[in-house]
C-alpha cells in the first residue's frame, strides 16, 4: 500500500503535507507534488493535513492512474522536505475538477 | 526452503490501527520487506507479542502469530521455539512490555539464548494506555502518572541485554529505511537470542523524543552507525571519530584537529567491553550508537548438544521415577 497525491493538488500545491511526513517522501513538480510509493510507510499523517483533500490511500477504488503518476514523477522530480509558498491563485483552483490537463511535467525546485 | 517473496506476502487484510504518523508504520514496512528478502515462507514464520501498541504487530504480518499477555511474549515464544525449533520466531514488544512487566522474561530469554529475534520498539512511553512514563523515559518526563516529572533514572536496554548475557545486541530507528532492514536481517541470521532496540516515535504521547536520530539531516551528527571492522566515524564528512578509553571504559571523541580516521577505534562486534561503552554514550557531546553493537555467537539453546541430550535421554519411566523419588510425603492426621 501507499498514499498517493491526486488531481486536487494540481495548481493548489499548498505543501502542508511535506513537513509532517516522517520519511520525507514527497517530490515536487512545478504545480503538483507526488509521493514516492516505495518510500511511503503508509502512516497516513499527511492525509488530514491537505486543505485540498488531495492525499488518498491507494486502497481506495479508481486511483490506479494516480498511483502510476506518483510512481513515475517521484523518480524524476526533486525531493521536497520544507514547505514553500503555495501558488498565489491556489484557492481559485481548490474545488475545480478535470485539472489533469493543467499538470505541468516540469520539476519543481525541491528543498 | 527459501523462495521469492514480496512484502505483500507478509501483509494481512487487517486495517492497521496505529495513530497517523506513528513510528510503528515505518517499522512494519521494514519488517515486511526484510521477511520478503529472507524468503522464509510465511507459514514458517511466527510473530509473538505481549500487550501495547507495538504488540499489535502479529495482526499486520501475514505469518503465524500470537498476541499473548503483557510482558510474557518471550516466555510464550520460548515455548513455540521449543516445540518447533524449525520456525523463525520473532518477538515484538514495547518498552513497557519488555522492560517493566516483562523485564524478567526478557532477561531470561536473553541469557537462555534460544534462537529468537526480539524487537524492542522503544518510544519511552506507555502508548496504548495513553502516555504514562516508562522504564526508558528520561528523568523529568511529565505524564499522567508523573505530573510533576518523573524521578526514576531510565534503564539502558542495550546495556541491560549485554549484562544479561545476550550474544547479539543492535539498535536502529523507525524511519531509517536504509538501516533498519539491514539490522533486522543480521538479527534474523544470528543463531541465538538477538535483541534489536528500535527507537520509535510516539507522535501522540511522546513526539520527537528521539529527535535527531531519525531524520537524515540531524542523524549524521547525533548518531554513529557502527560496522564491524570499520573505524568508528561519524558526521557529515565522517570527520569525527570515537576512541575506546580503556582506563575509564568509556568512549571519547578523537582529538580535535587530528585525523579521525586514523585515531578512531576499529569496531569489533565481538568486543563486549566496547559494546558496553558504545551503548552508554550519555554525554551529550557523544552520538547515539546504531547498528550491530555486539555479535558473538555461542551455541544456542536448542542446538546445544549437552542440553538436548539432557532432555532426550530421560525416558518416561525415568521421569516418573524422578517425580516420585523421595522428597515427597503425605501429611497425615
Ligand atoms: C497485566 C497487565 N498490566 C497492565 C496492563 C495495562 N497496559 C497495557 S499496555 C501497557 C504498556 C504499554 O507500553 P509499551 O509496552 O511501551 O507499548 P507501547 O504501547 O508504547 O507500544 C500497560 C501498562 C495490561 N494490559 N496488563
Ligand atoms: S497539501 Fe495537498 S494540495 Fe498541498 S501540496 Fe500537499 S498534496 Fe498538494
Ligand atoms: S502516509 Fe506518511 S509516509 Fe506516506 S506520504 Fe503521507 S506522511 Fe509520508
Ligand atoms: S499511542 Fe503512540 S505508539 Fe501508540 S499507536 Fe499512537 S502514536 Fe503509536
Ligand atoms: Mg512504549
Amino acid at each position: 500500500m501507499t498514499y498517493v497525491v491526486i488531481e486536487n493538488c494540481i495548481r493548489c500545491k499548498y505543501q502542508d503535507c511535506v513537513e509532517v511526513c516522517p520519511v520525507d517522501c514527497f517530490y515536487e513538480g512545478e504545480n503538483m507534488l507526488v509521493i514516492h510509493p516505495d518510500e511511503c510507510i503508509d502512516c497516513g499523517v499527511c492525509e488530514p493535513e491537505c486543505p485540498a483533500e488531495a492525499i488518498r490511500p491507494d486502497s481506495e477504488d479508481g486511483l490506479e492512474s494516480w498511483v502510476k503518476l506518483n510512481a513515475k514523477f517521484s523518480e524524476i522530480w526533486p525531493n521536497i522536505t520544507a514547505k514553500g509558498d503555495a501558488p498565489l491563485d491556489a484557492d481559485n483552483w481548490m474545488d475545480k475538477h478535470g485539472k489533469l490537463s493543467e499538470l505541468s511535467e516540469a520539476p519543481g525546485i525541491g528543498g | 526452503m527459501n523462495q521469492v517473496l514480496t512484502p505483500k506476502d507478509f501483509t494481512t487484510n487487517q486495517e492497521v490501527r496505529w495513530c497517523p504518523g506513528c513510528g510503528d508504520y515505518a517499522i512494519l514496512k521494514s519488517v515486511r520487506s526484510t521477511l520478503a528478502k529472507i524468503g522464509r515462507p510465511p507459514h514458517e514464520v511466527v510473530f509473538v507479542s505481549g500487550i501495547g501498541c507495538a504488540a499489535r504487530f502479529p495482526y499486520y504480518v501475514d505469518s503465524y502469530g500470537f498476541h499473548t499477555i503483557h510482558g510474557r511474549a518471550p516466555a510464550v515464544a520460548t515455548g513455540v521455539k521449543l516445540a518447533n525449533p524449525d520456525l523463525d520466531v520473532w518477538v515484538v514488544g514495547g518498552d513497557g512490555d519488555f522492560l517493566s512487566i516483562g523485564g524478567n522474561h526478557l532477561l531470561h530469554a536473553l541469557r537462555r539464548n534460544m534462537d529468537l529475534n526480539l524487537l524492542l520498539l522503544n518510544n519511552a512511553i506507555y502508548g496504548l494506555t495513553k502516555g504514562q512514563y516508562s522504564p526508558t523515559s528520561s528523568v523529568g518526563t511529565r505524564s499522567p502518572s508523573t505530573p510533576g516529572g518523573s524521578v526514576d533514572r531510565p534503564v539502558n536496554a542495550a546495556l541491560m541485554a549485554l549484562g544479561a548475557g545476550a550474544r547479539f545486541v543492535a539498535r536502529s530507528a523507525d524511519t531509517l529505511q536504509d538501516h533498519l532492514p539491514e539490522v533486522l536481517t543480521r538479527a534474523q541470521a544470528h543463531k541465538g537470542a538477538s535483541l534489536v532496540e528500535i527507537f520509535q516515535n510516539c507522535i501522540v504521547y511522546n513526539d520527537a523524543v528521539w529527535a535527531g536520530m531519525a531524520t537524515k539531516a540531524e542523524s549524521v551528527d547525533k548518531t554513529i552507525r557502527v560496522a564491524d571492522g570499520e573505524p568508528l566515524l561519524f558526521g557529515k564528512e565522517r570527520d569525527k571519530g570515537l576512541v575506546f578509553d580503556s582506563n575509564s571504559g568509556r568512549m571519547q571523541l578523537t582529538e580535535e584537529g587530528g585525523d579521525a580516521e586514523k585515531l578512531a577505534t576499529i569496531h569489533d562486534e565481538t568486543n563486549w567491553a566496547l559494546a558496553c561503552a558504545l551503548s552508554r554514550m550519555d554525554d551529550s557531546s557523544l552520538p547515539t550508537s546504531l547498528g550491530v553493537l555486539y555479535c558473538d555467537p555461542v551455541s544456542d539453546y536448542g542446538s546445544d548438544q549437552e542440553a538436548s541430550n539432557g532432555f532426550s535421554t530421560l525416558s518416561r519411566d525415568d521421569l516418573h521415577g524422578l517425580l516420585h523419588d523421595g522428597g515427597t510425603w503425605e501429611v497425615e492426621g
